[in-house]
């Protein structure tokens, strides 16, 4: 499968939001839309969880080309924590539960719109992160930390 | 220069510098790649209950060097 596209997560805003689906992007792929300069392999997407989001997101999906059995929609409209879709145009990791953030409303209270695209304070990214306490997060952290204070003071002062 | 971007090594703060410099569609397009990941990649659909039991799977299924286990 090629690699994620631009055009592709222009699909995702412009048909998740078609569909109403409540959701942010999350991880690496989140703080990339932030401005980090960094490498990714697919998308990461923090979604509200609730019956009605699960619903419309599967309806999404599908219309983004993702061939989900009855069974597989069930899945992601119950309650996972994490699903991993490679049945679609592109590769997609759905969160309902990222390690570190409580709770999505939260998450939503502080996220930042860039270009559209609903993404995650880099704060959520960071602490979710270092939450899930990986080997390739430990890497990651403390170029993602000071990311952050370049971040915060280009919002701050954009003339810095 | 503030303090906080004081503290930002300096190979660091010209790569933010540069990526700020950089329309979206551009870095979007220089940050994904798609390299093969041995059984990460070999289902096309997987769901976990809870992140701990992602976690797990992940320790337990995948080559340690992918860099997924928990330190």
């Amino acid at each position: 499968m090629p690699a994620f596209e631009y055009r592709q997560a222009e699909e995702i805003r412009s048909v998740l939001q078609r569909h109403g689906v409540r959701y942010l992007f999350i991880g690496k792929s989140g703080a990339i839309l932030l401005g980090f300069p960094d490498t990714t392999q697919d998308a990461d997407l923090f979604v509200d969880r609730s019956p009605g989001n699960g619903r419309a997101l599967v309806g999404a999906l599908r219309e983004l080309g993702f061939d989900l059995t009855e069974q597989q929609a069930r899945e992601i409209e119950s309650d996972k924590d994490f699903v991993q879709l490679k049945n679609g145009p592109f590769d997609l990791d759905l969160v309902f539960a990222p390690d570190g953030i409580e709770r999505f409303e939260d998450a939503w209270q502080r996220h930042v719109n860039v270009a559209g695209f609903p993404v995650c304070h880099i704060d959520d990214i960071i602490a979710s992160k270092q939450a899930a306490g990986r080997e390739r997060d430990r890497e990651s952290l403390p170029r993602l930390r000071a990311f952050r204070d370049y971040w915060l003071q280009q919002r701050k002062d954009p003339e810095s | 220069m503030s303090e906080k971007k004081n503290n930002i090594p300096r190979e660091w703060l010209d790569e933010f510098d540069a990526a700020a410099r950089r329309p979206l569609e551009q870095r979007l397009r220089y940050a994904f790649i798609k390299t093969y990941k041995p059984v990460l990649d070999d289902a096309r659909f997987r769901a976990f209950d809870t992140m701990e039991d992602y976690r797990r799977w992940c320790e337990e299924n995948l080559p340690r060097w992918l860099g997924y286990a928990r330190v």
